[in-house]
């Protein structure tokens, strides 16, 4: 394959995270730090009074933990799915979204992956899923899924990340030992770059199926019981398609947030989030038929416990947030992403916070209601968080927001190398493909 | 903006052992994975409790983790291997 | 190996909630403050529930005495990810409290809402401390727990059985809820005896089991008039 020669010097404004310490940084870490650090408090309180301190009693016994552990390993499918998807398709804008993708995924993962475990009511005992786990529990199967998933992005985030680590290792005086030690003796001959294109070409093929089973299983958790509500056969695809769909807004937000914060506007232009827009807009349309085909078929079939179910959350109790988050994933993304006046980037912006917000709304509906009906009749009540869950929830996105920025002051977040290859031999490749796909020269000269 | 490169004489030997450390710790890592694997699938046999699906979720898991391992091991000597001169 | 199950007949039950306090103290389950029983926490290994039907002056209502009915194919040990719940060799459905992570997947997977968590520690006053019993065995905060059918008793009939050196009997052990019961609403029994009273019950016209379109197989048998349906 052609190789060319990145440079540290012909696009300063990729490294100005890295080089660059400003105020407002600081301000940023200082506030998410606070933030964290009071999640990390109730949480010790959790641990030291019992999980009486959330708002679950029976038969609500999952709530906010098991929503946001769906909603923030839902969004993980973003990063290395659309990376992964993206690369395999050869599509040319993916180049300076990539990189943020795959950081999403695996910070992400990491935090969705904690909340089981801040669910626990005997958290210490943790390690009795590794010495006694029984692998026909859905549970199990999630802890096997999201850790290999986990390992598969977070190489999937390394090897496209090491020659970024080589340019930074050559110009950085300080952290010099410690992009030296992560190069891996990086140096740009034509053999190393046919190995890394050869493993990134394999972990792209692998990460898709990994990604595609983890949110299947998490679906498997609701679907494998005999609830109504959950024991929904479409729910493995839909669980894909809703974890893709908030993967794709999430990664929206960061992009403009990062965009702004760092002054990419050269590199993050309008052209990648209108196609990027068309994928997120492709996605609400699925996730509406899969809402529609799931809804449908229980309110025909009328089966009266699945009719209780579905009725409470359409026109019953929960009937606010049930449209609330069809307005927000159907009708919003509709007009904001669908009309071209409206494909802007602040459009774009408030088409993702609504798929955000819609999307979390999905993974509540989904959860609570069911268990807010039991089958016998059971004296229910409406399930309310409490402080030590908002609070815990708030300590995730702050999370998430700091690891991004810590990542942010060691890194690019552009992949700096993808950008110069696209410059120096996209053209010539998009051209050499484009006469692929076109007639042969004698194709209109058979009959001579 | 490179700078000179005065390092001490260890230096180069300390990278390459955080470097081993590394790829060893990956290593370590699938061994604990098919440590647990394996002691869960022996625990669904003591208990006669779904073997089969003990056995074929594990077998799927050490499969991925293994090519995860492999690919990044193969990087690591690849890269190793491909070096045009010696590391500065 | 007998097969332990239970009859209730609704038809019977008074409602009176005799069995509901036998069970709470045998087992040694815990009393929460009036706060949280509002919230929903107050734990019952065996509650009454109230079913109403229809509206005034055709107004039903039916008190059904809720229990784990022992599931000969349980959904709950299906999802338990470390074995603390496990069909037992009595075919009794089994906790491990020492092994429970307190993960509550048995709890959301139960369709009979039969199965409680420990939402805090366990506080006793002096006279509930004075009244725990001591073969059962206190469970801490964070664990899950349910009806064991009184396997304490089960255990102490074997042994005594044991060391009288005959088989056991069916009459030699039943829970505390049976025993207790004032109207004789409840029968038990080893469902595999088909001359014992549970077994004669549950062959009854008016016998039935709660979701039993679920497959679960419980081993808890309802006798109710025709018409009424739990």
């Amino acid at each position: 394959m052609r190789t060319f020669e990145p440079s540290a010097t012909s696009d300063p404004a990729l490294f100005r995270s890295i080089d660059h310490t400003t105020t407002k940084f600081y301000v940023t870490v200082g506030v998410l730090a606070a933030i964290v650090l009071f999640a990390v408090f109730m949480y010790v309180r959790q641990v030291v009074l019992g999980l009486g301190v959330t708002g679950m009693m029976q038969p609500v016994t999952w709530g906010f933990y098991i929503v946001n552990f769906v909603f923030f390993i839902g969004i993980s499918h973003a990063g290395t799915l659309i990376s992964a998807i993206l690369r395999i398709t050869q599509a040319e804008w993916r180049r300076p979204i990539t990189r943020m993708a795959e950081v999403i995924t695996a910070i992400v993962l990491a935090i969705g992956g904690l909340h089981p475990i801040l669910d626990l009511g005997r958290p210490e005992r943790v390690m009795n899923v590794f010495l006694f786990g029984r692998l026909q529990s859905p549970l199990l199967w999630d802890v096997t899924s999201i850790s290999a998933y986990f390992a598969a992005s977070t190489v999937y985030l390394y090897l496209p990340l090491i020659p970024d680590i080589a340019l930074l290792r050559d110009r950085s005086r300080r952290l010099r030992w410690f992009y030296d030690f992560l190069s891996w003796g990086w140096q740009g001959t034509p053999r190393q770059w046919k190995v890394l294109s050869r493993a990134i070409n394999i972990m792209m093929i692998v990460v898709v199926p990994v990604a595609v089973s983890v949110h299947t299983i998490i679906s498997y958790i609701f679907a494998m019981t005999l609830q109504s509500g959950w024991h929904s056969t479409i729910f493995g695809p839909y669980f894909v398609v809703g974890a893709i769909f908030s993967g794709i807004a999430a990664l929206f937000v960061t992009m403009i947030a990062f965009r702004s914060a760092f002054r990419l506007e050269a590199y993050l232009k309008l052209i990648h989030f209108q196609q990027l827009a068309k994928l997120l807009l492709a996605m609400s349309m699925l996730w509406t038929y899969f809402t529609f085909c799931e809804y449908l078929t229980g309110f025909y079939g009328g089966e009266p416990e699945e009719l209780k179910s579905i009725l409470y959350k359409v026109t019953g109790q929960y009937a606010p947030l049930f449209w609330l988050m069809v307005a927000c994933n159907f009708f919003i993304p509709l007009v904001l992403l669908g009309f071209r006046r409206f494909r802007t980037i602040p459009g774009i912006l408030i088409a993702s916070i609504g798929v955000l917000v819609g999307m979390w709304l999905e993974r509540l509906i989904i959860v609570v209601p069911t268990l807010e009906n039991p089958r016998m009749p059971f004296p229910s009540g409406i399930y309310v968080p409490s402080l030590t869950e908002i609070s815990l929830f708030a300590g995730a996105l702050a999370l998430f927001a700091l690891s991004f920025l810590g990542f942010a002051k060691l890194f690019p977040i552009v992949s700096v190398w993808e950008i110069q290859e696209g410059r120096a031999l996209a053209k010539v490749e998009m051209e050499e493909r484009i006469q692929s796909y076109l007639p042969d020269e004698q194709a209109g000269h058979v009959q001579a | 903006m490179s700078k000179p490169d005065v390092h001490g004489p260890w230096y180069r030997r300390g990278i390459d052992l955080l470097r081993l450390m590394s790829i060893v710790l990956m290593w370590l890592f699938l061994g604990g994975v098919i440590t647990w694997m394996v002691n869960v699938v022996r625990v669904s046999h003591s208990l006669g409790d779904a073997l089969t699906v003990s056995v074929g979720v594990s077998v799927v898991a050490v499969a991925v983790y293994t090519l995860v391992a492999a690919v990044l091991t193969y990087v690591f000597f690849g890269l190793q291997r491909g070096r045009g001169g010696p590391e500065k | 190996m007998p097969r332990w199950g239970m009859v209730i007949d609704l038809d019977r039950c008074t409602g009176c909630g005799a069995c509901v306090a036998a069970c709470k103290v045998e087992n040694n389950v815990q009393f929460v403050s009036a706060a949280e029983s509002e919230r929903g926490r107050r734990m019952h290994w065996l509650r009454l529930l109230v079913e109403s039907t229809g509206t005034y002056p055709e107004a039903e209502i039916r008190i059904v005495p809720n229990l784990c009915v022992m599931c000969d194919n349980p959904p709950c040990t299906k999802v338990c990810p470390v074995h603390a719940t496990y069909l037992g060799e009595d075919r009794l459905v089994a906790q491990i409290y020492p092994r429970c992570i307190g993960c509550r997947y048995c709890m959301a997977a139960c369709p009979y809402s039969v199965k409680v968590f420990n939402w805090s520690d366990p506080r006793w006053s002096a006279e509930t401390r004075s009244i725990l019993n001591p073969d059962v065995s206190l469970r801490p905060k964070g664990v899950v727990e349910k009806c064991t059918f009184c396997h304490h008793r089960l255990q102490a009939a074997k042994e005594v059985a044991r060391a009288d050196q005959r088989p056991l009997r069916e009459a030699d052990y039943q829970p505390a809820c049976v025993q207790i019961c004032p109207a004789d609403a409840m029968t038990f029994g080893d469902l595999d005896d088909e001359f014992s009273p549970v077994s004669q019950l549950r062959r009854s016209a008016r016998a039935m089991r709660p979701q039993e379109h679920l497959g679960t197989e419980p081993k808890v048998y309802y006798l109710q008039r025709r018409d009424a349906h739990v």
